[in-house]
This record gives C-alpha cells, sequence and structure tokens, in this order.
C-alpha cells in the first residue's frame, strides 16, 4: 500500500484510501528549514521539469496517463516560455539532507559536522545553490484586474508539512501587494480541501467554471483541424462567416 | 566556493542606455561572499549588457543583477533562460484585423462589422459599453493595465459611413473578449461583452471561435472560463464543458 501510495504521488483512488493510516509523524510535522524564492532566476529548469515528473503534476489538464498512471515529462521548452510570462513564480528549496527520499550520494554534504553532530546543517542558510528544489507554485495574472495560480506542488515525501501553504501564501501576499485582488486557482477535487484551507472559496458570484473541451470525437465535422492537448485532441474552430445578419 | 566570472560588455548599440563606459569590465564575484563593497559604487550603471551565458551558470549570475539592478535607471541587464527572445516576439499573437459583416441599408448607409486582434482599445469606450451592459465599475489604470498584459484581445468594432465615402465614418466598439495566458499551457478567457443592441447575432459566438483559434494553435490547451449562470449555455454551445472531470475553480476571499 505504502509503495504504491509512493507511486501515485500521495493520491490513492478511495477505495484504497481506508487501508492506509497516516503515521504520527505525518500528522503536521513542523517543516525543514526552507527558503522560498520569488526570483525566476533561481530556477533551473531542468530541475522543475524532474518536480514534475517526482510530483506526477502535468501541465496538461487532461494528461495522457502511461500504463503505470504516471504523466509524460513537461516539455521544456515550453516550461521555460511559461516561467517567463508567469507573474508570480515561487519556488522552495531545502537542505538535500532533509529530503527523506535522497540516496547518499546524491547528498553533496558540507562535510561539517561537529560537536553535536548536524546543527551545522540547521545553521547555514539554504540558498538556491545549495538547496534541492522540492516545492513550486506560480501564478499568471494581467497585472491589473486578475489572477490565477497553477502548478502548486511539493515533492511527496515533504507533503502535509506546510509547504504548500507557504508557496500559496507567498504568492497571495505578492499579488495583493500589487493591488490585483481578482485571484482564482483551478484545481480537481483532490486540491480543493488544500486551498480552501488557504483561504479560496468554492462558490464564488455563482459562476460555474468551464474548459474547453470539443474534441473530434464528440462533435463529428469532417475536414477540422485537431490539436493535442494532453489526451484530448481538441477541435479548432474554424473560420466561417455564417452569421446571422 | 564558487567563483563566477561576469563579463561585462558595453556596445554602442545600446540605445536604451543612459551612459556608456567604453571599456570591457572583468568582474570576480564569488557567490558564497557577502560582501558589501560593489566595484562601482558611483557609476550609473545602466550600460550594462550581460553576454549570454550557457544556461547552467545563468542562475549564479543572478546574485549580482538582483543588487545591481537597483542602481541605475535603464537597465539592460538580460540574465536570459531561454533560447532567444527573438523567437518570442515571433509567436505572439500577430494581429488581424478583417471586415466581418457588411450590410447596406436601404438610404444607401453602408455599415460594417470589424474584427481586430490587435488589441486597440480605448479605455473609456469600454467603460461605456461595460456601463450599456450594466457591469459594475472597475478602476480605469486597472483596466488599461489588464488590456496591456492580456495575452489577447479581441474586438468588434462597428462603423458606419454613406456609400462611396469608404475612407469615413466613425468607428464604435461593440464587442470585446480577451484571454490572459502564460504563453505555453494555461488560458483564460475573460471579459467578453458584446453591445445589447448588436446581440443574437452570432457576434460572441465569432469572438470566443477566434480567441478559441488563436490559443489552440499556438498549442495553448487549457483553455478555461468562468461563465455566469445565465450564459453557461452560451458556451456550451461554443464546446466549453462545466466542471470537467471534476475540476473547480476557487477563488480566493480575503478575511478581514
Amino acid at each position: 500500500m505504502a509503495v504504491a501510495a509512493a507511486v501515485n504521488g500521495g493520491y490513492l483512488p478511495s477505495k484504497f484510501r481506508r487501508f492506509t493510516q497516516p503515521t504520527v509523524s505525518q500528522i503536521r510535522p513542523t517543516p525543514p528549514p526552507l527558503f522560498i524564492s520569488t526570483n525566476p532566476n533561481d530556477i533551473n529548469p531542468i530541475h522543475l521539469r524532474d518536480l514534475y515528473s517526482v510530483c506526477n503534476h502535468s501541465c496538461h489538464r487532461f494528461p495522457k496517463l502511461n500504463s503505470e498512471g504516471r504523466v509524460e515529462p513537461v516539455d521544456i521548452d515550453k516550461l521555460r516560455k511559461a516561467l517567463l510570462h508567469s507573474y508570480v513564480v515561487a519556488s522552495v528549496f531545502t537542505r538535500p539532507e532533509f529530503v527523506p527520499d535522497l540516496t547518499p550520494e546524491n547528498i553533496s554534504g558540507s562535510g561539517l559536522t561537529g560537536i553535536g553532530g548536524d546543527w551545522i546543517g540547521k545553521v547555514v542558510p539554504v540558498t538556491p545553490g545549495n538547496g534541492e528544489l522540492v516545492g513550486f507554485g506560480r501564478a499568471v495574472s494581467d497585472s491589473g484586474l486578475t489572477a490565477a495560480i497553477y502548478d502548486v506542488m511539493v515533492i511527496p515525501s515533504l507533503r502535509r508539512r506546510g509547504i504548500g501553504r507557504k508557496i500559496v501564501q507567498r504568492i497571495l501576499r505578492i499579488l495583493v501587494n500589487r493591488d490585483i485582488y481578482d485571484i482564482a486557482a483551478l484545481c480537481s477535487d483532490q486540491q480543493k480541501p488544500f486551498f480552501g484551507a488557504c483561504g479560496f472559496g468554492d462558490d464564488v458570484l455563482v459562476s460555474t467554471t468551464m474548459m474547453y473541451t470539443r474534441s473530434a470525437s464528440t462533435h463529428s465535422v469532417d475536414e477540422q483541424m485537431v490539436k493535442c492537448a494532453g489526451r484530448k485532441l481538441l477541435l479548432v474552430p474554424s473560420l466561417r462567416g455564417n452569421l446571422k445578419i | 566556493m564558487q567563483m563566477q566570472t561576469l563579463h561585462l560588455v558595453s556596445t554602442s548599440t545600446v540605445a536604451s542606455s543612459s551612459s556608456s563606459l567604453p571599456t570591457i569590465v572583468s568582474l570576480d564575484c564569488c557567490r558564497c561572499q557577502a560582501s558589501n563593497q560593489l566595484p562601482f559604487p558611483n557609476t550609473n550603471l545602466g550600460f550594462l549588457k550581460v553576454k549570454r551565458q550557457p544556461k547552467v551558470s545563468n542562475l549564479k549570475a543572478s546574485f549580482w543583477d538582483s543588487i545591481r539592478s537597483g542602481f541605475g535607471k535603464n537597465n539592460t541587464i538580460q540574465v536570459i533562460d531561454t533560447p532567444s527572445s527573438e523567437e518570442e516576439e515571433a509567436e505572439e499573437p500577430l494581429p488581424e484585423e478583417f471586415v466581418l459583416v457588411e450590410k447596406t441599408q436601404p438610404d444607401g448607409t453602408v455599415e460594417q462589422i470589424i474584427f481586430s486582434s490587435g488589441g486597440d482599445v480605448d479605455v473609456y469606450d469600454l467603460q461605456d459599453l461595460c456601463d450599456k451592459v450594466g457591469w459594475p465599475r472597475r478602476p480605469l489604470s486597472k483596466l488599461a493595465a489588464a488590456l496591456k498584459n492580456s495575452y489577447i484581445v479581441a474586438t468588434l468594432h462597428s462603423r458606419k459611413f454613406s456609400s462611396g465615402e469608404e475612407g469615413n465614418g466613425e468607428k464604435k466598439l461593440i464587442g470585446m473578449a480577451r484571454a490572459t495566458s502564460d504563453h505555453a499551457f494555461n488560458a483564460t478567457i475573460w471579459d467578453v461583452l458584446v453591445d445589447p443592441s448588436y446581440q443574437g447575432q452570432g457576434l460572441g459566438k465569432v469572438l470566443i471561435e477566434k480567441l478559441i483559434r488563436t490559443l489552440l494553435q499556438r498549442d495553448i490547451g487549457n483553455i478555461s472560463l468562468f461563465a455566469d449562470s445565465k450564459v453557461v449555455e452560451f458556451y456550451r454551445n461554443l464546446g466549453f464543458e462545466p466542471d470537467p472531470e471534476g475540476i473547480k475553480g476557487m477563488f480566493w476571499y480575503p478575511m478581514y
């Protein structure tokens, strides 16, 4: 069960959930020493792409899943473009020794263990240069009225420790400082409790969230162009002039 | 300890610099040193243009850039992670403008409805249009900023002129739709409106379909919007699905 949970990034289908018991340490332990940066230059796109893969997060809303339920790696050029045009980015780093899953050879330790063991590790500040990327979030905005938060993620081994909430709160703080209060977040059913706890509400002016999903299978028209978006083949509307005059 | 060598090259073609030093300066900075001494304490650093570094070492350059960016008004420091920004410009949606509908009245006046995606919107016209459809007023400066920073702004104007006078005729804003995007994966459509006296003709459909077409052609696959209950059917007919696969939009409610 634990292995299955790890493979699925911590999210199991509901029928399995009653078999996994959260261990005591998983209930609100304190987060490790963190460094949250909102500087886009601190992000290495390749590390970020790996973070997306570890968290099994796809940039497509309807991703193609392989036989193990994993999503495809994010296209690195598109990721770069998305980062460039994101209004706010937040990346969370921590020292490698605090990441539970890292194997010893991955950890480039400073070798400074004096009296008291690893207190040096707790005291030396984390920087993007010496830290591991463990969390991320970004927001896209029109710099005036609205913003939308996307792609909030934390590696599975460091979840349930308040890191995700810190990411969202940092993004919110920046948006509010720039006078943007209309902030949306598109989230799946599993993410709703998380955003609810961060201060997001379900009912907003009773508006309905809708996404473009017209695909070749639902709408049969010949001679149509389709675009691939994850596992959906979206139909591109044709130029037509049948307006009622 | 990590050493980083930044080569600061001034070029005479940097048009936006306010001052330029004709020398090439090489700067060694150690990333681990928290040094308070900057090498150029008194000069205007507006000329700086960092040579393109290979992508991995770009990250280390940011330390000095973040300090230096506080100095000098016209800062042309570019630490670029993307392959080139010239490609970026070419991929922006090219503004289009064409006549959608042209009808001639019995008395000889011609009315054209012109579609445009150039984003050339007068903020005051837009506010008038918002008033006509009954939307609450929003600060004009925010409206202007939002229009400027939207990925696509599609507009419909109506132009009336008497036959024979093609060139003249006043343009009136009768419809608009805009979309924000991160240029790669996600886009959200906001602020779709059509003048009430022009509604019912399929103009809103054209606006949305054009937006979708442009977005999909740029490979932006996640197109979302937040629809008022009265217009859910309108969007459903255009291919939008409410809450697909349980995806919902949540909005932030400040608790004060």
